[in-house]
């Protein structure tokens, strides 16, 4: 008792503190960038309309994990909501701290989320992945799409990179003319979440896994990881030297001063690579959908998505804002605030889609619909850690491809207990 | 004598009633009591918590019991790879940080001490580093080494040497680590060193001089035994800070890459918040706090021996 009270009031406290004190009706977890942003500003339209006051409590990427876990795990009810990254969702729908919407859904008379989002959005918010009940609605439409220079590439005898070979034979020539001052790729090599989230996507498209469909066992090191590890090696050799250590802001960094011709990266990015204040290539990226390997490409999906925690005391007052801010008219204004939709009409609304900012959205929808989710385990922090390892020291050739790829598979074996 | 607004004395507050002389007798205690309290809520209960943690398995789930688990977090650390790994680059980056921090700043104190000693303005600039917040200098130093765009790779370009990667290279993200922190942390070692200069008894030097003692002599025989209590105890601070790394690293490196960087903060901070595993985090807490104390509970000895 004595533990869970000092827990629930350092938790409080911090939150209070990271916010200003401001007491709410309803409190949200966010992270920082357009995804808070966007549900920060969807809360003040909320409370002048329905007087609701809906407060977003601002946090890092990681922090927003932590603090989310932290108030699970002390049943604190500091947050109603959180706003999460897809591949968490098992980690806090399996350790109780989400809240079932079945329920919700029966009293507001609806049978669950209407048809217009899409079917991959909405499978990420069911947990077990697609089967489950819903645990949480689907916010930003996150999915990785392949951006590159397409004058560039046209130089280097590509027109549209259609396989990773396309991309190898551009980016070679690109980068072997750029005089070490200009690159043909360039990837998120950063130990951990980075590595692994530019790399699940090649992997996949040589028809690699991290397990077998029935999960009984752990198939990293195969023939075929072993095929999309080659490839990842190969892109390296042609990308910038430090890779070893990007993020996400280095690459689109690179890719928005021109100083690198393609990459696989996020939807949210657009709005930075269309900006003339923020880039010198306004105009002049384009995206595709993730370039097959052996087997057609798939993008990672990285939705964020809203779920009620277990220990809110406003339940239905958060559903109700759920279902609001989620709504077709509430996506759409989202939509352009910068976050990428999660429903068909607002991808195919003529009002957006004649803009030159909103001209990935074909492409976009299209990598949603073929996305695939990271692997739906409640460890997979900690399974996306010890991968991330073994692929950072393969970039930095410390080990061999097939070393990483063996003792990836031993890690993860030991961390999932799955051998 | 305690008296109301009216000037009455007040009943309760009467010299000679038994409140004001429990008080009296008591005052001590109750003078101290704000300080125990202090204490208690953030230095004692959270330990005591903390050793309780360390012997238990907690899981993520609040509906779960911890099980006890005795002293199997700290077993596993004789078998987990990733922690040898992070112990291994604490230690590195500890001796090799803190010896370049000692022997700087002790050379720029006697530097300024004996040949620029008016140059105040100078001293003022050098402690500059030392005054930044670490996120800030993470930062700072995250923008020098950005390989593409980095300050510092801009300069390697127009010298026409090659390029580095300095935080993304195995070989040179920790040395670009080290280079962070003794940039902001040698002056701490030279603020502590000159203070102790200014200290030293002038006879000794004088008489040394008289007897035809060079100045490596006089380095040598008097200043570094006088500066010993001085040295001891910048090392100690320094030792105890390196051995708790972690804004440089978060920023720079996140541990990589292929985990040259990680060292035991980064790590506890991973398995405690990103894995969701406090107990082991807790245990491997603990690990440090004893290293710390026996580190300097074994140095303030020889220092004291060597006295």
């Amino acid at each position: 008792m004595l533990r869970k009270l000092f827990l629930t009031l350092a938790i409080a406290t911090s939150a209070l503190a990271i916010n200003g004190v401001a007491w709410a009706d309803i409190t949200i977890l966010v992270p920082s960038g357009s995804e808070g942003d966007g549900l920060r500003a969807a809360a003040e339209d909320y409370a002048k309309m329905k007087g609701t006051k809906v407060e977003a409590v601002q946090a890092p990427y990681a922090n927003v994990f932590e603090q989310g876990a932290n108030a699970g795990a002390t049943k604190s009810g500091v947050f109603d909501i959180i706003l999460m990254d897809d591949p968490w969702i098992p980690f806090f729908a399996e350790n109780g701290h989400l809240e079932d919407l079945t329920a919700f859904f029966k009293k507001a008379g609806m049978e669950g989320p209407d048809s217009d989002f899409l079917s991959k959005s909405l499978a990420v918010c069911r947990n077990p992945y697609n089967t489950g009940p819903y645990v949480c609605l689907p916010y930003v439409g996150n999915a990785q799409m392949f951006f590159y220079d397409a004058a560039k590439y046209k130089e280097a005898g590509v027109d549209v990179p259609k396989t990773w070979d396309d991309v190898l034979k551009a980016s070679k020539m690109l980068t072997e003319n750029g005089g070490g001052r200009y690159f043909g790729y360039v990837f998120r090599g950063g130990q951990g979440n980075p590595v692994v989230a530019d790399f699940m996507p090649i992997f996949w498209s040589y028809g690699a896994d991290m397990f077998n469909s029935d999960r009984t066992k752990v198939t990293i090191d195969t023939p075929e990881g072993a095929a999309a590890m080659k490839t990842f090696m190969a892109l390296r050799d042609v990308s910038p030297k430090g890779v070893e250590s990007y993020n996400a802001n280095e690459v689109g960094t690179a890719l928005a001063a021109g100083t690198a011709a393609s990459s696989i990266n996020w939807p949210n990015w657009v709005a930075t690579f269309e900006d003339p204040s923020q880039s010198k290539m306004v105009g002049k990226i384009s995206y595709s959908p993730i370039p097959a390997g052996t087997k057609p490409g798939s993008s990672e999906i990285g939705h964020w998505t809203m779920g009620i925690m277990s220990a809110s005391k406003n339940k239905q007052e958060a559903f109700d804002f759920m279902v609001w801010a989620t709504s077709a008219e509430q996506i759409k204004i989202s939509a352009t605030r910068g976050n990428p939709p999660v429903r068909t009409s607002v991808f195919t609304d003529p009002e957006l889609t004649s803009q030159e900012k909103f001209r990935h959205y074909p492409v976009l929808m299209e990598a949603i619909q073929a996305s695939t989710p990271r692997p739906r385990h409640p460890k997979w922090p900690e399974i996306e850690n010890a991968f991330g390892i073994e692929l950072s020291k393969a970039v930095a050739g410390t080990v061999t491809p097939e070393e990483a790829l063996k003792n990836a598979q031993e890690a993860v074996s030991r961390i999932t207990n799955i051998y | 004598m305690l008296t109301s607004e009216s000037g009455t004395s007040t009943a309760e507050f009467r010299p000679g009633s038994g409140l004001e002389r429990w008080a009296e007798r008591h005052l001590r205690f109750l003078m101290l009591a704000p300080t125990v309290l202090i204490l208690l809520g953030l230095t004692i209960f959270p330990s005591v918590y903390m050793f309780y943690a360390a012997v238990h398995k907690i899981s993520p789930n609040p509906d779960l019991p911890w099980e006890f688990v005795g002293a199997g977090n700290f077993a596993r650390l004789l078998s987990d790879a990733q922690f040898h790994v992070a112990l291994w680059n604490t230690t590195i980056f500890t001796v090799v940080a803190v010896a370049t921090e000692f022997l700087l700043g002790l050379g720029l104190a006697l530097l300024l001490d004996k040949f620029i000693r008016r140059l105040t303005f100078l001293k003022t600039v050098l402690m500059i580093p030392m005054m930044l917040p670490p996120i800030a200098v993470a930062i700072t130093w995250k923008l020098i080494y950005e390989p593409q765009f980095g300050v510092l790779n801009e300069i390697m370009f127009r010298l026409g040497l090659p390029l580095q990667a300095w935080a993304g290279d195995v070989n040179l993200a920790m040395f670009s680590i080290i280079v962070a922190d003794v940039w902001q942390w040698t002056p701490f070692i030279f603020l502590l060193m000159l203070a102790g200069l200014a200290s030293l008894p002038v006879e000794p030097y004088e008489a040394a001089a008289l007897d035809g003692a060079s100045s490596w002599q006089q380095f040598r025989d008097l200043t570094l035994p006088f500066l010993k209590p001085v040295i001891a105890i910048a090392l100690l601070l320094r030792v105890m800070d390196a051995l708790r790394l972690f804004d440089l690293v978060f920023i720079l490196t996140g541990g990589g890459p292929a985990d040259r960087t990680k060292v035991l903060s980064l790590y506890i901070y991973q398995v405690a918040y990103r894995f969701a595993d406090p107990g082991y985090a807790a245990a491997m807490s603990l690990f440090v706090l004893f290293v710390t104390i026996i580190l300097s509970t074994w140095f303030m000895k020889r220092m004291r021996l060597a006295d």
